[in-house]
């Protein structure tokens, strides 16, 4: 008799070479901002022991996962950077207990603000993560399966226009994760997010909500610096009445101070790495930088050491002519455009490829809050420079800029199903990039954010973007 | 329905004659306007002695298709034939255009603004809005935002603007949001001589006519409704289903619920949709200057697109209820184009909010295209059916 899907055999899971165990214990642990340290050991363990038992679908092998964890198991640094994504969800809950409000705000933002009045930020693709890990020991298929649920009860109750990010607004709705607050910014990177904002009205939770305009068309006007100011004075004065912190404009220099710190090494890392002879990390790797940079998931002093030991490691790596692990020789490069979703990083490297970077939360790593004057207006104006959220026309020329600087041979432009502002100008960059350099270009909608099932579609078109490079 | 009404006759011709006009106008010179959205003052376009027009159409599955080309299928019909009419340049109101004022109200339409100065070389001015259009903060930014683009449009007009011109234009526009005003209450009335439908093609037929020219119909309209109503056979009663058009625009060229509706025996009485009454409410310019003219439309009914978080306050749903209780309607078709976030999102809200008044509310979510016409329509005639019921037993 054949086994029943409940019954075959678990799938085996991505391990960590117990033989690096002590190579990797013998580098720097990493201290938080409220004085805990979490020595290298614990890391270790917690990656090759707990983790892999409460959260097997991290650790699934299955080309399709677009997550999975990095293949280059010696670039430790990377290991260390993992456990800080997986961990995420016991010191968001830990936080909570103690007071600190999560607040559900937009990806590819800067955080600053957040911090500085006591909350931790937390862009909707963490939250959605987090949601499925209430539910701990869940293979792939079963987290899947679990975040459709989530997923479907929020299209259920608002819209089936909605992007797949409404799974964090429903996880909020329903309980599932305690935020305490939803204070986004209104970009034009995502079209759905201040109609879910809106949504949260009429729902029995009764959640606080806060949103921070965003004006376009803004160069050169100093009108709209000054709304953004006071938007951002709000919302640090809404998410403090709810820390109970009273916010001085020392605490915004502070937590400026830790960004532009921040920027300055993802800057670094990433220049290090394009102009290396070899590539020295793989695409996952590079690609989690931006993100880690720039949302510090959940404490920015321990994201500025990690940012440190991956700097550091990136530089030796290089120094010993190191190629990351999974990268080919000279792989075609590619930049990605567009919100929220890339391409299996795995796949592309297979396929001869790498992922160079992408202008979603790297854009805003490229540029630094100016260290004077009123912290508000400072943020206001460095916010209003986001090139991601210039003109159209003005991002296909920086978008041509980051390209070059990464020695991309082809750029992808990729946007979420339902997502509006994004797959509006998906053709106008496409084509302006490459009239103005040549470079190959295309533009894919996706719709697997948060997904890892029925992603062939969009792995084909890769591919054959690849294939023709 | 065939209409009784000379001067809704007139309304046509006049319509039909407008771009032979708008060309006479632009060979002597004039520069023709085309603004798209909800937010563009036309009173600063009249009083710069510009030639307005509102551009887009609906209800085109042909246009739909070639505007996503441009832009993508992921943006709404309506977006996407905003750009196929750029795209084709047939319209006789796309090709007289000049300039392309674009308002940032809906974003959508703010993209296709980016994307029809890129892909079609046409000249763009935009004005930004706040998303927080309630709040002081966003009102300062809208004075401000709505100045600068007065200068754009004083640069494009080749003249400043002066107070007389503005107050000119503040009183023609008042005198016609006014007329309009009234015209809905005239296709109310239960001995109505003017349907619902003709009165939006009287709306939407000021997108176009010279504004002069239009007040002077609309009030002769005005006048033979009045006329009529003394001394004429009344038509017809209509049906006893008295319904509301909520939701998405539904501009020229898309008639398609609409006429599904009337075909089940159900009369349109009111809408609030922003191609319809919305816009003519709550606009009250004190003094002929732009900062008046920003803190009147500050205070008109806030478009759907602007977010707003506080349920209570939302004054797009305390005007939809007044407008409910005015038209005296039976039930409410919300009707959403697909795509359309900013009212789609609000539809399940809308109908609890509706039904804790005891209100029927049907959402119909649909395209251009006619693929879905009998699935709509049986929605649309349970709905009619069940309100028609309903009417029966409270009666």
């Amino acid at each position: 008799m054949s086994a029943t899907f409940a019954e075959k055999p678990a799938r085996k899971l991505f391990e960590y070479p117990e033989s690096l165990r002590e190579a990797f214990i013998r580098t720097e642990g990493i201290s938080f901002g409220n004085g805990d340290h979490v020595t290298s050991a614990e890391i270790w363990d917690y990656m090759t022991l707990e983790a892999p038992a409460r959260f097997p679908h991290s650790f699934d092998t299955r080309p399709a996962y677009g997550g999975r964890l990095s293949s280059d198991v010696e670039f430790f640094s990377g290991i260390k950077r993992a456990w800080f994504a997986i961990s995420l969800k016991d010191r968001a809950l830990k936080a909570s207990q103690l007071g600190v409000p999560l607040v559900l705000t937009q990806g590819g933002q800067t955080m600053e603000p957040y911090y500085a009045a006591g909350g931790i930020p937390l862009r909707p693709g963490l939250v959605m993560q987090w949601a499925r890990d209430m539910q701990e020991g869940l293979s792939l298929r079963e987290s899947d399966a679990r975040g459709v649920e989530i997923l479907e009860a929020g299209r259920n109750r608002v819209s089936i226009d909605a992007c797949n990010q409404i799974a964090a607004h429903a996880a909020i709705d329903n309980g599932v994760v305690p935020i305490a607050l939803v204070a986004p910014y209104l970009a034009l990177r995502c079209s759905d997010m201040a109609y879910l904002t809106e949504s949260h009205r009429n729902h029995k939770r009764g959640i606080p909500l806060q949103v921070v305009d965003f004006p376009i068309d803004q160069e050169g006007k100093p009108w709209a610096a000054d709304l953004v100011a006071s938007e951002l004075r709000k919302m640090v004065a809404k998410i403090a009445q709810l820390s109970g912190k009273k916010v001085t404009d020392d605490d915004l220099w502070e937590n400026i101070r830790y960004a532009n710190t921040a920027r300055g090494l993802a800057r670094e890392i990433h220049h290090l790495v394009w102009n290396a002879p070899e590539l020295p990390i793989n695409s996952s790797d590079l690609g989690a930088i931006p993100h880690l940079a720039n949302d510090f998931q959940g404490d920015p002093v321990a994201t500025i050491q990690l940012l440190h030991q991956i700097r550091d490691e990136v530089n030796a790596r290089i120094a010993a002519g190191v190629r990351g692990h999974g990268v080919q020789k000279d792989p075609k490069r590619l930049f990605i455009c567009g919100s929220c979703v890339g391409p299996n990083q795995h796949n592309v490297e297979r396929s001869g490829g790498y992922c160079a970077g992408r202008d979603d939360s790297w854009n805003l790593l490229t540029l630094e809050v100016e260290e004077n004057g009123d912290p508000y207006q400072a943020l206001a104006e460095s916010i209003l420079s986001y090139p991601y959220e210039q003109p159209t026309e003005k991002r296909a020329d920086w978008t041509i800029q980051a390209a070059r600087d990464s020695k991309a041979r082809g750029v992808i432009f990729m946007y979420q199903w339902g997502c509006n502002y994004q797959s509006g100008v998906s053709r106008m960059i496409s084509d302006i990039v490459k009239a103005k350099t040549g470079l190959p270009t295309t533009f894919i909608e996706v719709g697997e954010l948060g997904r890892s099932e029925a992603t062939e579609q969009s792995e084909n078109r890769v591919e054959a973007f690849l294939e023709m490079i | 329905m065939p209409t009784t009404l000379n001067t809704l006759r007139k309304i046509r011709q006049a319509v039909d004659n407008r771009p032979a006009e708008i060309d006479d106008l632009k060979a002597a010179g004039a520069k023709v306007v085309g603004w798209i959205n909800y937010n563009v003052p036309e009173e600063l376009i009249l009083a710069l002695d510009l030639v307005p027009v509102r551009l887009g159409r609906g209800g085109d599955d042909h246009l739909v298709e070639h505007g996503s080309r441009w832009i993508s299928t992921k943006n709404c019909v309506y977006v996407r034939e905003i750009v196929g009419l750029f795209a084709e340049n047939e319209d006789p109101y796309v090709k007289a255009t000049d300039l392309v004022a674009v308002d940032a109200t809906c974003m959508q339409v703010f993209r296709a603004g980016e994307v029809v100065q890129h892909y079609f070389n046409k000249r763009i001015a935009i004005l930004g809005v706040p998303r927080n259009f309630a709040t002081p903060e966003g009102g300062e930014y809208f004075r401000h935002e709505l100045k600068h683009f007065a200068g754009k449009l004083e640069e494009f007009a080749g003249r400043k603007l002066t107070r007389s011109a503005l107050a000119d234009a503040i009183g023609l526009l008042r005198g016609i949001r006014s007329g309009l005003d009234e015209l809905y209450t005239w296709q109310a009335a239960d001995d109505a001589l003017i349907a619902w439908e003709e009165v939006l093609d009287v709306v939407q037929a000021g997108n176009v006519l010279d504004r002069r020219q239009y007040i002077v119909l609309l009030r002769e309209l005005l006048s033979e409704l009045q006329e009529k109503q003394a001394t004429d056979e009344i038509r017809d009663k209509f049906q006893d289903v008295r319904i509301f058009i909520s939701g998405s625009i539904i501009p020229p060229g898309d008639r398609k619920i609409i006429h599904i509706l009337e075909d089940l025996g159900a009369r349109i009485v009111g809408d609030d949709i922003w191609s319809g009454l919305a816009p003519q409410l709550d606009v009250d310019v004190v003094e002929p200057t732009v900062e008046a003219i920003a803190d009147a439309y500050l205070g008109r009914v806030p478009h759907g697109a602007l977010p707003y978080l506080d349920l209570a306050s939302d004054r797009r749903l305390a005007n939809l209820g007044k407008l409910l209780e005015r038209f005296q309607a039976h039930g409410v078709v919300y009707h959403t184009l697909r795509y359309c976030d900013p009212y789609t999102f609000k539809g399940t809200e809308t109908k609890t909010v509706l039904q804790n008044k005891g209100i029927p509310f049907l959402e119909l979510h649909t395209e251009y295209a006619s693929s879905d016409q009998e699935a709509i329509r049986t929605r649309a005639e349970a709905f009619v059916e069940m309100v028609r019921n309903r009417n029966l037993i409270e009666a």
